[in-house]
């Protein structure tokens, strides 16, 4: 079984990589569905999933074995995203990169205001939840301007967090988390694993964040921003461009993990109107990206919303540079403005896996299929991949069964 | 006046509340200037439909609006501000977005209805509830997470239980609907865009939208 296993994983990874580089795979490949489903298909609770690693590790070998797929991407995400503490600790790139995810047992250490986990602030059997908030407050750009990192390091977080309020506590806080980078570093090696073993790549992925989104999801909150782009424009434009360097120096740090692919989820991209994605939004983004690929990242951009607006925009960057992930925007129009210079990636919308027929799953997957397929370049994947977890486990098949159809 | 304060607000100019303010301290009429802030309202809405607006200004929109009702709703004489339909409006269970609902809200207070508000990660028995004790024509979910399509049909069913169901209509909303939502559901309509969605509210109970 043994050399099969490589060889699938090998298989999996050329089909990627071909997509990844605009070429024509020997089949479109296929991102599995993650999220709720899968502790539910185990029969766990969500507390038992995000604060048992034995537990998430077993129930997501059992998912990925019963649903093949080519990257089960989504079922890597063990917490919730943590990015405004991995630029606090971004002059420290050993540390840095284990915060982009915030797990269970991280948030019981911090104490922090910013996400509800299971067993904790909720139910035992809700998803985990990032709420946010306002941490910072509009009269404070200046200093954020000055020196990101100290801001947020040593104003920003020890208000989000209240077991980092004093030195004294933000001690023990530290040594605490210590020990839980530990314990999240181990249970990624063991996810690997268990990837390596059911025959997938065991493909390294890092992480940046658009500028704009960290002010709006960690500092300001998501309205306070909007708000502030047009109340202090000058301030929020040299805010973001003050971030671009410890973001970027973040995400490099994710080489020495032998990552060569950043992810970077994107949040108010629909909520701004070209005129305002280009002023505030796309430069120091854009900025970001370029500096990756130039030190030899592709980058995947996860273009949450509807995208449409934007979308010349991409075009902007150097050919090949990655892959744009969608979510609403129309994937056959996006390949259409993208093909030969951009790999597509979405086309499944999370609706119909959840709410519909497996014949209505094979009739979408056939039909989308005939529009993107030619040329190659794009990966089919659901357009949010967190299914809840009443996903009936015949559509998941049926998406596979299509992809082996149609793909 | 009215119509410059209409046109700032459509506009985004902030100045309008300060305008606003001086219109009513000037002896204006409050339910003139509401009735001109609803039009702006509505001024945005069809530019966001349109595709010329986008949410910033939507929610820049919905801003200067719910500032300047602060001080306008307390001086209209009661009964003066006519409601068009009482809505009972929820974000769904384990979902936390708050964003889009409460720009619907807005959207859907400027063009008359009254909303009970119940929040977000909203249980559906505390939909039921509202509609025992509100008697509402309609009641509006948002959803912005795919386990709120779970959540959306059992708080469709648990009306139904309580023989509510024929007593309402029931119109969802937000990031995560379409229409094989909307069936899965149970729902009588569906949009994942307020103007629109507001729109359809006014068919729902019988005016045009
Ligand atoms: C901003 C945002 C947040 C903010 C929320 C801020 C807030 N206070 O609301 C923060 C950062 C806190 C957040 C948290 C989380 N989020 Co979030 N978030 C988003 C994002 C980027 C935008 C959502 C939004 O506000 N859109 C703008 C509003 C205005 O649009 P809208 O809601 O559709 O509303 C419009 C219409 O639909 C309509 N409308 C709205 N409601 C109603 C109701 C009725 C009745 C009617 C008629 C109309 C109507 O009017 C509005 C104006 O036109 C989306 C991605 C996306 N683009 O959808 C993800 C997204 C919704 N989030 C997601 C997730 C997973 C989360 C988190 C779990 C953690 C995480 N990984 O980030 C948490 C917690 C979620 C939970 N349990 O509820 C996922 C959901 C995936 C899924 N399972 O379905 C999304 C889709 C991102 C993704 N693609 O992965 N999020």
């Amino acid at each position: 079984m043994a050399c099969c296993v490589k060889e699938l994983a090998e298989k999996r990874m050329a089909r990627l990589m071909a997509a990844m580089n605009l070429e024509e795979p020997d089949r479109v490949p296929l991102v599995g569905v993650g999220g709720d489903v899968i502790p539910a298909y185990s029969g766990l609770t969500m507390e038992e999933y995000y604060f048992d690693t034995e537990k998430m590790v077993k129930a997501i070998e059992k998912f990925i074995k019963d649903f093949p797929c080519d990257w089960p991407f989504a079922a890597l995400i063990a917490g919730l995203d943590g990015r405004v503490f991995n630029v606090a600790f971004s002059e420290y790139p050993d540390l840095s990169i284990n915060l982009t995810f915030i797990t269970g047992p991280m948030h019981k250490v911090l104490g922090d205001k910013y996400y509800r986990y299971p067993g904790m602030e909720i139910s035992v059997d809700s998803s985990p939840q990032f709420i946010g908030g306002t941490f910072m407050e509009a009269d404070e750009y200046d200093k954020l301007i000055a020196d990101p990192v100290k801001f947020i390091a040593e104003t920003v977080l020890p208000r989000a967090c209240r077991n980092l309020e004093n030195p004294r506590q933000a001690m023990a806080t530290m040594m605490r988390l210590g020990r839980e980078i530990d314990n999240f570093n181990a249970l990624m090696g063991q996810i690997v694993g268990k990837m390596v073993e059911n025959g997938y790549p065991a493909m390294a992925v890092g992480g940046a964040y658009a500028p704009l989104d960290l002010i709006g999801d960690f500092l300001r909150g998501v309205e306070n921003v909007l708000l502030d782009l047009r109340r202090y424009p000058e301030k929020v434009k040299a805010a973001t461009e003050a971030l671009v360097e410890p973001i970027t120096n973040y995400a490099l740090a994710h080489k020495s993990m032998g990552a060569n692919l950043a992810f970077i989820p994107l949040h108010l991209n629909e909520y701004l109107s070209p005129k305002l994605y280009k002023e505030f939004y796309w430069p120091t983004l854009k900025e970001i990206i370029e500096r990756l690929v130039k030190e030899g990242f592709k980058v995947m951009v996860f273009f949450e919303g509807k995208h449409d607006p934007h979308l010349e925009t991409i075009l902007e960057l150097p050919k090949g540079w990655g892959i744009a992930y969608f979510e609403k925007t129309d994937v056959v129009k996006a390949k259409e403005v993208l093909k030969g210079h951009t790999c597509v990636m979405g086309g499944l919308p999370m609706s119909l896996i959840v709410g519909g027929t497996p014949e209505q799953i094979d009739e979408h997957v056939k039909n989308l299929l005939e529009k993107v397929k030619p040329g190659g370049g794009f990966i089919l994947a659901p357009g949010v991949s967190t299914a809840p977890r009443e996903t009936p486990a015949e559509n998941i098949k049926a998406l596979a069964e299509a992809v082996e159809k149609y793909g | 006046m009215l119509e410059e304060i209409l046109n700032s607000i459509v506009e985004m100019d902030e100045e309008a509340v300060e305008k606003a303010r001086k219109y009513l301290d000037e002896g204006g009429e409050p339910q003139k200037l509401l009735e001109a802030c609803r039009d702006a309202m509505g001024e945005i809405g069809a530019r966001f439909e349109k595709g010329e607006y986008f949410l910033s200004e939507l929610i820049l929109g919905g801003e200067i609006f719910r500032q300047i009702m602060d001080f306008t709703l307390p001086k209209l004489k009661s009964g003066a501000a006519k409601k068009i339909g009482k809505m009972v409006l929820g974000t769904v269970k384990e979902d936390v977005h708050n964003i889009g609902k409460d720009i619907f809200k807005v959207f859907a207070e400027a063009s008359g209805f009254e909303v009970v508000d119940l929040g977000v990660d909203t249980p559906e028995e505390k939909f039921v509830e509202a509609v025992k004790e509100h008697k509402p024509d309609i009641v509006g979910m948002s959803c912005l997470i795919t386990a709120g399509v779970t959540s959306m049909k059992k708080t469709v069913d648990k009306l139904k239980e309580a023989g509510l169901r024929d007593s309402v209509k029931i119109i969802i909303g937000g990031g995560r609907v379409d229409e094989t939502v909307k069936e899965f559901t149970g729902a009588d309509a569906w949009s994942d865009d307020a103007a629109k969605g507001v729109r359809l509210c006014k068919q729902l109970i019988g005016l045009e939208g």
